[in-house]
């Protein structure tokens, strides 16, 4: 079967498979360079490079297990995980039982780049705990337009953040440089799902243990 | 047998109809497929990841790449511009997914597939592998239609055999 161009239609044809081209090769940079960590990124306190730019708690005892926590705080499973589990972690990190490791992810869009934003921003004023249940408890529609600075900043003075600084923080997306750290190298520890939970670097059960409280508890104790 | 009922069929009054037809479906769905996923990079590179199959580092690659290919081989099928070779690369991408997606549900995993956004681990009662499946080899078989007969009705580009009509 003869399926060759005529002249002039050739020319056509080779422009724009050129700017297709152009256009693939251009896009899938601009998109490899612009979801690339930066290693000069601002940091918020209490995160640990080394625990893949996570928030750590309890990060200085060292014969405890190692608990880590991936979410993104616009997944309502995490939500849910949250509803169910977030007393039993808190309990541990209160009572110095596990070090915890919450690594925001964002994969979820650009609101949930905000929200760790702000999650960060809280960090700081040593409210991250605080900021992230109240956060869940009030989780809204994903990608709704509805997560934007008025709404996070509602979230810190409910939980009695009322300086500058943070209002600041949660306007400028200071930290959004961290959050792009975090999603890196949790791409990197090949997660794959909101929430998952590594004990001591495995993944617990997700059929068992990600949503019932004693099982769940028993889980972390490593 | 059946391919000389195809061959008359193609050949014959509605055979560069149903190749614009063929091309708007290939197209369309590569186009839509990729342009879901453009802009959510970390979760397109998750649904590679969730495949087990590649290294993590090239299925984060992938996961980047996949979508602006995709979009670009559906704006190539939709003008009607390099046909065959479109075809050709659009259907080799659905005997990827295919087997992509029978390995995992072969070794149990559960993942959605992620084609159309989305994916990464869900719930075992979640999947539908076999749904996946049937759609791709739908589409696979509408590729090979385009690379056997690649001239239709409406193509940017006009081919030789097109011409004096």
């Amino acid at each position: 079967m003869a399926t060759s161009s005529s002249g002039g239609d050739k020319f056509t044809r080779n422009l724009v498979i050129g700017m297709v081209a152009l256009v693939v090769v251009v896009g899938a940079s601009f998109s490899y360079f612009g979801s690339k960590g930066s290693t000069t990124a601002a940091i918020p306190s209490s995160v640990s490079k080394a625990d893949g730019y996570g928030i750590v708690f309890n990060g200085d005892f060292p014969n405890v297990p190692t608990i880590d926590v991936y979410e993104d705080f616009q997944c309502p499973v995490c939500a849910r995980f949250e509803a169910i589990n977030g007393i039993t972690l808190e309990k541990a990190i209160e009572e110095k039982k596990a070090k915890v490791v919450y690594h925001v992810l964002s994969f979820l869009g650009t609101e949930s780049i905000l929200a760790a934003n702000a999650a960060a921003c809280a960090a700081d004023e040593d409210k991250f705990l605080a900021f992230h249940k109240a956060f869940y408890a009030n989780q809204p529609a994903e990608n709704a337009g509805a997560i934007n600075a008025t709404f996070l900043k509602s979230i810190g003075a409910a939980i009695g953040i009322d300086s500058a600084k943070f209002s600041a923080c949660v306007d400028n997306g200071g930290y959004s440089d961290w959050v792009k750290n975090v999603a890196e190298a949790g791409a990197k520890a090949n997660v794959n799902s909101t929430p998952t939970v590594f004990v001591n670097g495995k993944e617990i059960d997700r059929n068992t243990e990600y949503f019932n409280v004693e099982a769940f508890a028993k889980a972390i104790k490593g | 047998m059946i391919l000389n009922l195809i061959e008359k069929f193609a050949l014959g009054k509605y055979g560069k109809w149903f190749g614009l037809l063929s091309r708007l479906i290939l197209g369309g769905v590569l186009f839509a497929a990729g342009w879901l996923k453009i802009f959510t990079p970390a979760k397109s590179q998750m649904a590679v990841r969730a495949y087990e199959v590649l290294p993590i580092a090239l299925a984060n690659f992938l996961g980047i790449l996949l979508p602006w290919f995709e979009v670009g081989l559906g704006v190539l099928l939709i003008l009607g511009i390099a046909v065959r070779v479109s075809a050709l690369l659009g259907g080799a991408l659905m005997v990827l997914f295919i087997a992509a997606i029978s390995q995992a549900w072969a070794r149990g995993l559960s993942i959605d597939c992620g084609c159309f956004g989305g994916g990464g681990t869900v719930d075992p009662s979640e999947t539908k592998y076999l749904s996946e499946i049937l759609r791709d080899t739908g589409l696979a078989l509408l590729a090979l239609y385009l690379v056997r007969y690649p001239l239709t009705r409406f193509a940017v580009e006009k081919l030789t055999k097109t011409q004096g009509e």
